[in-house]
């Protein structure tokens, strides 16, 4: 079964690698925004699906890279993919900065701490506008790299779920659900949780940033509203938990899942799509808030590693 | 920027802060009444205030009558709008994780922002019912802001007296001091979550039908009101009522100092300092609260 499992995945990989040969340019940057979704989706879980702290403004670490990213390429003249890398690296500033005080709250306080942190970057991110451009946006140089893209988008996904995988798999890891089951049982026995919920959430920044810095390079132009959105938050939360938090691979199943779906049907209803999108989030928080994976894994025996 | 500022501007900005403060503190109490008895944060407060603000626009507009009458339509058509979504939606998620009851509140949210935005357009609306200024000395007072400053005050210390002085406010007090026990003394604790439901709706939609009269509307405009009406539950404390009238005239003053000071946009980050430095330094809220 693990074998078998293993196959198919190399499999998937490999027939991945070698689809911009065969691809239209639409098939290209439809695959890069799924594989920007798995990133997004996966690195939230790391924090929240494992440690239990849900982070409702995860955007955040996006815009800071794609802004960080974005300066870099367009006033320093930097190569996009260490510009992106910084702005990964950004973000886990932030992170450390924000993360510090507010991992100290608990529930639905830290929550909105998040949200209002998404709030605060844009408006300061609007107000310095000798370095961001403001509310008019920054315009990068044109440059035709979707295929280069495609592969570091993918690449930012693959790393994060081997990332997910591997502190699934760990002791390391162990600590972080330990914290999501029972924080107060896990300082008995003798966790730093402070410190490790401190790790998680720098991990689930990193990624997004980098991220963020790709997304930049490949729109083009990017603006306040348009790299921190309260959505795009929403939407990697979603797809975690359509797909199974806390598991390695629900959120790359709930981001597949709910990214094709939104090209193949909400797309096609113009107005109502964000209608759509609210009623989708109600059934699934009401229907299968467990995930796909999670309904699964009540009727039938799965290993730890899915 | 060297702008010099004199007392009178300051005692201007003082004033307009307590004026801003007291709509803050009304439709907060909405959100600390669903907080407390339920611990649910709910995301869609603002977007019955935007509802609440359309009622009254097009009761103004349709009708042509006195857009301050609307103030009992909108409140008592969100009232039921608020126990119709407690009944079929809340209902199920009072005692998830929080991230159930955040996501639920926010898929309601931004389904009926877009219904609206279909319905009433994106168009910025506005009621021109009364313009220009009270001059008091050497202040001048937006005639709409004063009025709305008297009756948010008034809403306020109704939904107060009710609060301390009638049995079903009594009942709601005691849920959210403690769910088992007020259920324990025969309270039937999902009717009083309703109930409550509806009552923030409704104080929600008073804060909307007189942001109408004041400024122009749009089917956006909710969600500032939810984030400010959370911070200030954190600032007055969570599940301490009164500290949400304290926690709203802070709110509205430091805003206005804080846009004296700084630009407008940035008296926002301010805010969200506010909040921060407030959860660290003393979480269970200025007047302190329940532990968490």
């Amino acid at each position: 079964m693990k074998r078998l499992f293993l196959a198919a995945l190399c499999g998937a990989l490999f027939l991945l690698m070698l689809y911009p040969l065969e691809a239209s340019g639409y098939g290209v940057r439809f695959m890069l925004q799924l594989f920007m979704w798995v990133a997004l989706a996966q690195s939230w879980n790391l924090i929240s699906g494992l440690t239990g702290y849900v982070s409702f403004g995860h955007v955040a670490f996006f815009g800071t890279g794609a802004y960080a990213g974005a300066i870099l390429i367009a006033t320093h003249g930097w190569h996009w993919v260490p510009a992106s890398l910084l702005g990964g690296l950004a973000a886990m500033l932030l992170a450390l900065v924000i993360g510090y005080p507010c991992l100290r709250l608990k529930g639905p306080y830290f929550a909105i701490s998040m949200l209002g942190l998404n709030e605060v970057m844009r408006v300061l991110v609007s107000y310095f506008e000798g370095l961001t451009g403001g509310g008019l946006g920054l315009s990068l140089p044109t440059l035709h790299a979707s295929v280069q893209i495609y592969y570091a988008m993918g690449l930012a996904a693959l790393a994060v779920t081997a990332a997910a995988h591997f502190i699934i798999t760990s002791r390391f890891g162990l600590r972080f659900m330990t914290i999501r089951e029972d924080e107060i049982a896990a300082e008995a026995m003798g966790i730093d949780t402070a410190r490790y919920k401190l790790y998680a959430f720098l991990l689930s920044a990193f990624i997004p940033g980098v991220v963020g810095g790709f997304f930049a390079r490949d729109q083009g132009y990017i603006e306040p509203i348009s790299v921190f959105p309260l959505v795009t938050t929403i939407t990697m939360i979603v797809m975690a938990l359509f797909g199974g938090q806390g598991t390695i691979w629900g959120p790359v199943l709930g981001a597949v899942a709910l990214f094709v779906f939104q090209e193949m049907v909400w797309a096609r209803f113009l107005y109502l799509h964000e209608f759509f999108f609210g009623a989708i989030i109600v059934v699934v928080v009401l229907l299968m808030p467990k995930g796909i994976l999670g309904v699964l894994r009540e009727r039938y025996r799965l290993p730890r590693t899915i | 920027m060297n702008v010099i500022i004199t007392p009178i501007m300051v005692g201007q900005v003082v004033i307009s802060g307590l004026l801003a403060g007291a709509l803050y503190s009304m439709v907060a109490l909405g959100l600390a009444l669903i907080f407390g008895v339920m611990r649910v944060v709910n995301v869609a407060h603002g977007t019955i205030l935007m509802l609440g603000a359309y009622t009254t626009f097009w009761w103004f507009h349709l009708l042509g009558l006195n857009p301050y009458l609307s103030l009992v339509a909108s409140m008592s058509l969100m009232f039921f709008l608020g126990i119709l979504l407690q009944r079929t939606l809340v209902v199920r998620v009072v005692n998830a994780p929080e991230l159930s009851s955040l996501l639920l509140t926010f898929g309601i949210s931004i389904a009926l922002v877009n219904l609206a935005r279909l319905v009433f357009t994106a168009d910025l609306r506005s009621v021109e019912f009364i313009t220009g200024s009270f001059i008091a000395g050497p202040f001048a007072l937006s005639k709409s802001r004063v009025i709305s400053f008297a009756f948010a005050v008034a809403i306020t210390l109704l939904a107060f007296w009710f609060l301390q002085k009638t049995k079903l406010g009594k009942a709601i007090r005691a849920t959210s001091q403690s769910s088992e026990m007020a259920m324990v003394c025969g309270i039937n604790v999902r009717r009083i979550h309703l109930y409550s439901f509806g009552i923030a709706s409704a104080l929600a939609a008073a804060g909307g039908s007189l942001v109408a009269v004041m400024v122009a509307i749009q089917p956006q405009m909710g969600d500032v009101y939810t984030f400010k009406s959370f911070l200030v539950i954190v600032l007055g404390g969570a599940g301490n009522y009164p500290g949400a009238l304290l926690g709203g005239m802070l709110l509205g003053l430091v805003e206005q100092l804080a846009s004296l000071f700084l630009t407008t946009q940035l008296s926002e980050a301010v805010a969200y300092l506010l909040l921060v430095l407030v959860l660290l330094l003393r979480p269970t809220g200025l007047l302190g609260g329940r532990a968490r």
